[in-house]
């Protein structure tokens, strides 16, 4: 425990150093500018800013992409209370109830609740990541290659049983996003595989195109030729405080919220957005009124804003401890360490440790900076729903195109984020989640790599999966998952979607 | 966006009736999808189950995209009909796309700022008909002011045109 905390006063000593700590604020600031903007969320966000992340500190630029995350969930946040119009899937759930309440003419409050509840959420959040990410990554240096493939099919269960949609739709987009993944030299045989001749594609498919075209590019192509906004309400500082009621009827959302977000968001998947739902769902049904939910409870909002923010921060434990992205977002920060020569996995605590627990203590960081910035600014962060969305979009497009053409320097990435663009506008409209697409793609060399490795290791018994006790117990999960999954489908039975009310769609 | 639900989803009183379903149509197009990579993928050793070689593992998911392709097709009778699926935005999506890759196609031939500036003059003059003192105050803005900061204030190279700009 000493030895943790002395660890998080060296982190806080890297996250007080003036450049990352300015790097820190302005994210927070970009990151709840670009949330706001409908078409640009998280993942959007991110994968933008990342060329500009390549001259930079390792350590600065993961602490600016961490804000702009952040950022970009707040921002979410006050879209869908003053507008209704979710700047990210997570925030859907935060539209209901939260919208019910700006035209109750209580905004004010339902930002501030907002607000206090994803700080609360976050905070929690990164001392459960500080508390967890260490021990799972010294657990994790006894994985061989057998343990990862393990890891990596449960993982894709968890996935499919776990997501918002469908379980056959998300296994499909995750199969095509692995498939995607297959595309470049094969490393251990040296073939170049579905290249088309391309050189470019010799490497294999960026997840920065993929990400930005799917989320992104799709956003706009669905978005395009809708009516304008409605007119947005600018609340006044002194509007923002909750009565002692709205505070009394938030603090078990918020507290329930944070730690059920948590626990999601280790989870491999469209991780904050079922959150978000799940807290929803469970607010409802242990309220004493649900009737109130869709007019402007406010347990509606602190619950699900917790989760999402909970959740997002949850993510980053698989992600730092094991190298293993669960989500779009945390895959293309993976790309964005990976740049700096730096691979994310167990060793990564032990070798990098400023970079870590400097990682840590920043969130803790942005998290307050939001607190304390967000509120006060919501007046002036609104100004930015005022440019008509005819004015907002093109740029929106030519930013993606910059931002993917800046990656790598290659039209090719273009390229394949229009295609990508055009293919997630599809989906979408037949109901496909996409955040299994992105995951794959980045899942299916490390799965395949793995499980050759392991056969070479074994001299091509099968049986190896089956001698180790953490394989097998992985593999046993995933098969009860499968079981659990196949249930509904086989007797035609309800399944916990239904139950918190997620059998809506969500992309 | 993503869907903000509003309520209970309407029940369907007969699900088979409302002509073609969309998930069915979605899970044949996965089917042929994975037909189509298993066939592509014959150029490729597949080796043996103990030693795989480079085509073992995209043929063990095309095999499970098919299989799930199919499902999804077979399972799909309680889906939207195909016709339901709204498509108003799709000629306006089909623009924006066309756009997006006639300023891919010029990027590199015309430099940056020029291919956006003409980019955004088209989005705005003549897709949004806004008054014209607007479009190019907002595409000449836009155009240097992005290529300014991402090229030189973040050292992130762009493309020039043949004239330098």
């Amino acid at each position: 425990m000493l030895e943790t905390f002395n660890s998080l006063m060296m982190g806080f000593a890297v996250a007080f150093d003036p450049k990352v700590f300015m790097y820190a604020i302005a994210g927070c600031i970009i990151g709840t500018l670009v949330g706001m903007m409908p078409g640009l969320g998280p993942l959007a966000g991110i994968s933008l800013l990342l060329p500009a992340t390549f001259g930079l500190d390792p350590i600065i630029a993961i602490v600016l992409l961490a804000g702009v995350y952040y950022g970009a969930m707040y921002g979410g946040s006050t879209t869908s209370i003053l507008m209704r119009i979710p700047g990210e899937a997570a925030s859907v759930m935060t539209c209901v109830d939260g919208y019910a309440m700006t035209q109750n003419g209580r905004a004010g409050p339902a930002l501030a609740i907002a607000a206090i509840g994803s700080f609360f959420a976050g905070t929690v959040g990164v001392i459960g990541l500080m508390l967890m990410a260490p021990t799972l990554a010294s657990f994790a240096l006894r994985f061989g290659p057998p343990e990862y493939t393990a890891l990596l099919l449960m993982g894709l269960f968890v996935l499919a049983y776990m997501s918002g949609g469908s379980m056959l739709k998300t296994l499909a987009m995750a199969f095509f996003g692995l498939l995607l993944g297959m595309i470049g030299i094969d490393v251990m045989s040296g073939y170049t595989r579905f290249s088309f001749g391309m050189v470019e594609l010799g490497d294999g498919i960026g997840i920065v195109p993929v990400a930005v075209g799917l989320f992104g590019i799709s956003e706009i192509l669905i978005t395009a030729g809708q009516a304008e906004p409605p007119k947005v309400q600018r609340p006044k500082l002194r509007e923002l405080i909750p009565s002692r009621e709205e505070f009394r009827l938030s603090v078990g959302p918020i507290l329930r919220g944070s730690l059920l977000g948590f626990a999601i968001g280790i989870i491999p998947g469209s991780a904050h957005v079922i959150s978000s739902f799940v807290s929803y769902g469970v607010e409802r049904r242990l309220s004493k009124h649900p009737e109130r939910f869709g007019k402007g409870a406010i347990e509606g909002v602190a619950g699900p804003e917790s989760a999402n923010n909970s959740a997002a921060t949850g993510a980053f434990v698989p992600m730092l401890a094991l190298g293993i992205p669960t989500g779009p977002v945390t895959a293309v920060m993976i790309a964005a360490i990976m740049v700096h020569g730096i691979l994310p996995g167990p060793m990564l605590i032990e070798q990098q440790p400023e970079l870590f627990w400097g990682f840590v203590a920043s969130m803790y960081v942005g998290n307050l900076v939001l607190l304390i910035l967000n509120l006060p600014m919501v007046g002036l962060f609104v100004n930015l729903l005022r440019i008509p969305y005819a004015y907002l979009y093109p740029c929106i497009l030519a930013f993606c195109i910059l931002g993917c053409y800046s990656v790598s320097n290659s039209v090719t990435d273009v390229w394949i984020m229009l295609a990508m663009g055009a293919i997630g506008y599809g989906l979408r409209k037949f109901g496909f989640d996409l955040a299994p697409v992105a995951l794959g793609l980045v899942l299916g060399p490390m799965l395949e790599l793995s499980l050759r490795q392991s056969l070479a290791m074994s001299g091509g018994t099968y049986m190896i999966f089956l001698e180790r006790p953490i394989a097998v117990t992985m593999f046993g999960l995933a098969l009860l998952l499968l079981a659990l999954a196949l249930k509904p489908v086989l007797f035609r039975s309800k399944d916990w979607r239904s139950e918190v009310g997620l059998d809506e769609k969500v992309d | 966006m993503a869907e903000i639900p509003a309520g209970p989803a309407q029940d369907t009183q007969d699900p088979e009736k409302g002509g073609l379903k969309s998930d069915r149509v979605s899970g044949l197009v996965l089917l042929a999808l994975a037909g189509l990579i298993a066939w592509l993928n014959r150029e490729f050793p597949l080796g043996t189950l103990a030693d795989p070689g480079p085509g073992y593992v995209p043929l063990l998911l095309a095999v499970g995209l098919g299989v799930i392709g199919l499902l999804v097709a077979l399972l799909g009778g309680r889906s939207e009909a195909l016709r339901d699926i709204r498509w108003t935005e799709a000629r306006r999506a089909a623009v924006i796309l066309v756009a997006c890759v006639a300023l891919t196609f010029a990027l590199e031939r015309i430099g940056y700022r020029l291919s956006v500036f003409a980019f955004l003059v088209f989005f705005l003059g003549v897709v949004e008909r806004k008054k014209p003192l607007a479009v190019v105050l907002v595409a000449t803005g836009f155009s240097l002011a992005s290529f300014h900061v991402v090229a030189i204030l973040l050292g992130v190279p762009l493309p020039r045109g043949p004239w330098g700009f």
